[in-house]
């Protein structure tokens, strides 16, 4: 089955198509610069060399409509014909209490996907832009919303309800949500299968470091606790998101400073992580470089990065009672053994061992980075998203079918 | 290079702070004044807000890239031909408006819609001066526009409900919540705002109190965020008697009189945060040097 796989943002377009016989991207390309003058599409063809086209694009209609007749062409196309294209899967990024699973998109149903942008409300209206656009360029082609949030959606509630007053869960959905939940799931699947073992023998622990980071503990193929909570801010250092911190500083900044919410958030989301502290890059490699040619500030970025890291593994193995299997995936989790090796350095205790030399070697591969005899499996983990969509959606449109 | 569907035509404060904030909201403008050295300034004193902006943690460095990116700047009124919306900001001058949709009407396409921006003048005033007065509205934006989340929706007698609705979509562009004003002299906000003003003029001409009392006592006492005497400085003194001057000539009511306070410190040229000196001092970049209000306005013998 051939699936095309789409993630909006504001003003772009991600798409891959996927043949799910063989499960390999025919082609994968992004639109970007949607609403503005000077619109590039950028495709590759898996073929082929990747080609470049610029264009007014004023919507994400006109940007699903280029995708498709670029998909359909004769020197960079994959397909001959539309109907080729059997199902669509999305990504949407919140799919609150409501959304435990992927779903077939009715009409009905995209209200209630509407009546969660309270919760994603930078998120949210992009993935349903998306979805109109796909309604309107390929009508009767059935599509399926794949939800961030829905791997996690088994937490128990000590893991996911706050320390503040209950009401305000019951108010306002005020609990912990995760994301990257098709990250989590896709490397916990290929950890199980590369262990040779049913991801319910298996306790895991999944880290999503890319320009967000996310951790994720997969106890017996549920995912009991992860990083990110009621918004992507929790958790980890990430390259422009200051992760954990005391959430008075915040009150007490914007008294200081005479903040408002939105400037707030900004530095909070925008100029913090390893941005805010190194006053460098929110890039993990430029602050690596940094970091080696003595800059004192990029260091200390790093080094907060990792500690935390640390933390949260040590905590998430005691969480579990225990470790089968640490995974390290998106960006710099799958490039950057430094992080990998700082990160993993005295947890000997749990069990992890990585072998210095494995380590050094990898980059953006699946290997097993732990020495022979670790108790832990180390692993390297490239994520695909976008062929967990499209595995879903192929599994939906299956049993609609069949129903 | 495309026409933008917005055009801003009048590169002042007003006219930078509605470009930024268009750009900012994702959407590309252009920007017209009478000469390209006035343009460009326009788009200097943008990228300058934007570093304010900046400094505040409120926006980043790709942030601005990607703003002034969406803006272009030009001295070419023929670039408006094609634009579904003309927004005017030039200053709060009848004859000078009128001449500028004068030419706008022969220039733009007939579906083009005009918004003037203005807080005081009459829409349908305005409007007579072109072939399309059921085309033109008018929304008051307050200063600074980037920071303020109100504008009122100025209908004139002839304007046409399509017309309104596109107002209403430059509103929601911009993110900011309006009101429906029926025209009138000075609107809602202008005209409940200036004898507050003036009240507070009198009462330091009067030395009932200093400066900084009158306005530390109306910040705490009702919530407001700056105080009249300061706010009357942000304005501009010139401003603010400019308004009232419009408002006794529409409506002919004392209670609209300029406080000779007020007319003795625009004639000395002390207009407030633009000039560094009003009832308080200020430095380059507008902030008020504390502890120096301009004492030689608060006493009562300073008039006579």
């Amino acid at each position: 089955m051939k699936i095309l796989v789409i993630n909006c943002g504001s003003s772009s377009v991600k798409y891959q198509l996927i043949d799910t016989d063989n499960e390999i991207a025919l082609a994968k390309g992004l639109v970007a610069r949607i609403g503005m003058s000077a619109s590039v599409l950028t495709h590759k063809p898996h073929d082929r060399d990747e080609i470049k086209v610029s264009g007014e694009i004023l919507d994400h209609i006109v940007a699903v409509e280029y995708v498709i007749s670029i998909l359909l062409s004769e020197n960079h196309g994959v397909i001959k014909d539309r109907s080729e294209i059997q199902a669509i899967g999305h990504r949407v990024v919140h799919g609150g209490e409501k959304f435990t699973s992927s779903v077939l998109i009715t009409q009905p149903l995209m209200s209630e996907i509407r009546s969660l942008i309270e919760l994603a409300p930078l998120h949210n209206p992009h993935n349903i832009r998306g979805i109109n656009a796909c309604m309107k360029t390929l009508p009767g082609v059935p599509q399926v919303a794949v939800f961030d949030t829905a791997f996690h959606y088994q937490m128990p509630p000590y893991a996911y309800v706050y320390g503040i007053p209950y009401v305000m869960y019951k108010r306002y959905g005020i609990r912990r949500y995760g994301f990257h939940g098709t990250s989590h799931q896709y490397v916990s699947e290929r950890a199980a299968s590369m262990m040779n073992k049913p991801m319910k023998d298996l306790r895991i622990i999944t880290c999503h470091l890319g320009n967000g980071a996310s951790i994720a503990a997969v106890d017996h193929g549920v995912s009991v606790d992860t990083s990110m909570g009621f918004t992507p801010l929790e958790g980890l250092l990430m390259g422009t998101r200051s992760g954990d911190l005391d959430p008075a500083i915040i009150l007490h900044i914007m008294a200081r400073e005479e903040l408002s919410l939105h400037e707030a958030n900004t530095l909070l989301n925008k100029h913090s992580g390893l941005a805010g502290i190194s006053g460098i890059s929110s890039d993990m490699r430029e602050i690596t470089e940094s970091a080696d040619d003595g800059n004192a500030n990029a260091k200390l970025a790093l080094d907060i990065y990792c500690y935390r890291l640390k933390k949260y593994i040590a905590s998430y193995a005691a969480v579990m009672g225990g470790l089968d299997t640490l995974v390290f995936t998106a960006g710099v989790g799958e490039n950057s053994p430094l992080v990998r090796n700082m990160s993993c350095e005295k947890l000997q205790f749990i069990g992890v061992d990585i072998d210095d030399a494995k380590n050094e070697q990898v980059k953006g591969v699946e290997s097993d980075i732990s020495t022979a005899d670790a108790k832990v499996r180390t692993l390297v983990i490239p994520t695909n998203e976008e062929l967990m969509i499209a595995r879903d959606t192929k599994r939906i449109v299956d049993e609609q079918a069949k129903a | 290079m495309t026409t933008s569907k917005i055009v801003i035509v009048g590169a002042g404060l007003m006219g930078q702070g509605l470009a930024e904030a268009i750009a900012t909201a994702g959407t590309e403008v252009t920007l017209i004044d009478r000469t390209t050295k006035l343009a460009e300034q326009g788009i200097k004193g943008i990228s300058e807000s934007i570093d304010r902006e900046i400094e505040r943690w409120g926006l980043t460095q790709s942030d601005k890239r990607a703003i002034l990116a969406r803006i272009n700047s030009s001295s070419d009124l023929s670039q408006a031909a094609d634009a579904e919306i003309v927004i005017e900001a030039i200053p709060e001058d009848l004859e000078r408006k009128r001449s500028l949709f004068a030419k706008l009407d022969s220039i733009c396409d007939p579906e083009t819609v005009f918004i003037t921006n203005t807080a005081t003048l009459s829409i349908s005033e305005i409007g007579a001066s072109t072939e399309r007065p059921e085309k033109i509205i008018g929304m008051h934006f307050l200063n600074p526009v980037t920071r303020i989340p109100i504008v009122e929706i100025v209908k004139g007698l002839r304007t046409q409900d399509t017309t309104f609705e596109k107002a209403v979509q430059i509103a929601d562009v911009l993110d900011k919540k309006w009101i429906t004003v029926n025209e009138y002299p000075g609107y809602v906000t202008t005209r409940i705002i200036v004898p507050l003003l003036n009240e507070a003029m009198h009462v330091l001409m009067e030395g009932v109190a200093t400066a900084e009392d009158i306005d530390e006592a109306m910040k705490l006492g009702f919530g407001f965020n700056v105080g009249p005497l300061t706010l009357a400085d942000m304005m501009g003194l010139d401003v603010v008697m400019s308004w009232m001057e419009n408002l006794i000539r529409e409506l002919s009511e004392h209670k609209y009189n300029p406080c000779p306070l007020l007319r003795k410190m625009v004639r000395a040229g002390h207009l407030g945060v633009k000039t560094g000196q009003g009832f308080f001092f200020y430095d380059k970049e507008g902030n008020k040097i504390n502890g120096h209000a301009n004492t030689q306005t608060d006493k009562p013998g300073a008039v006579k």
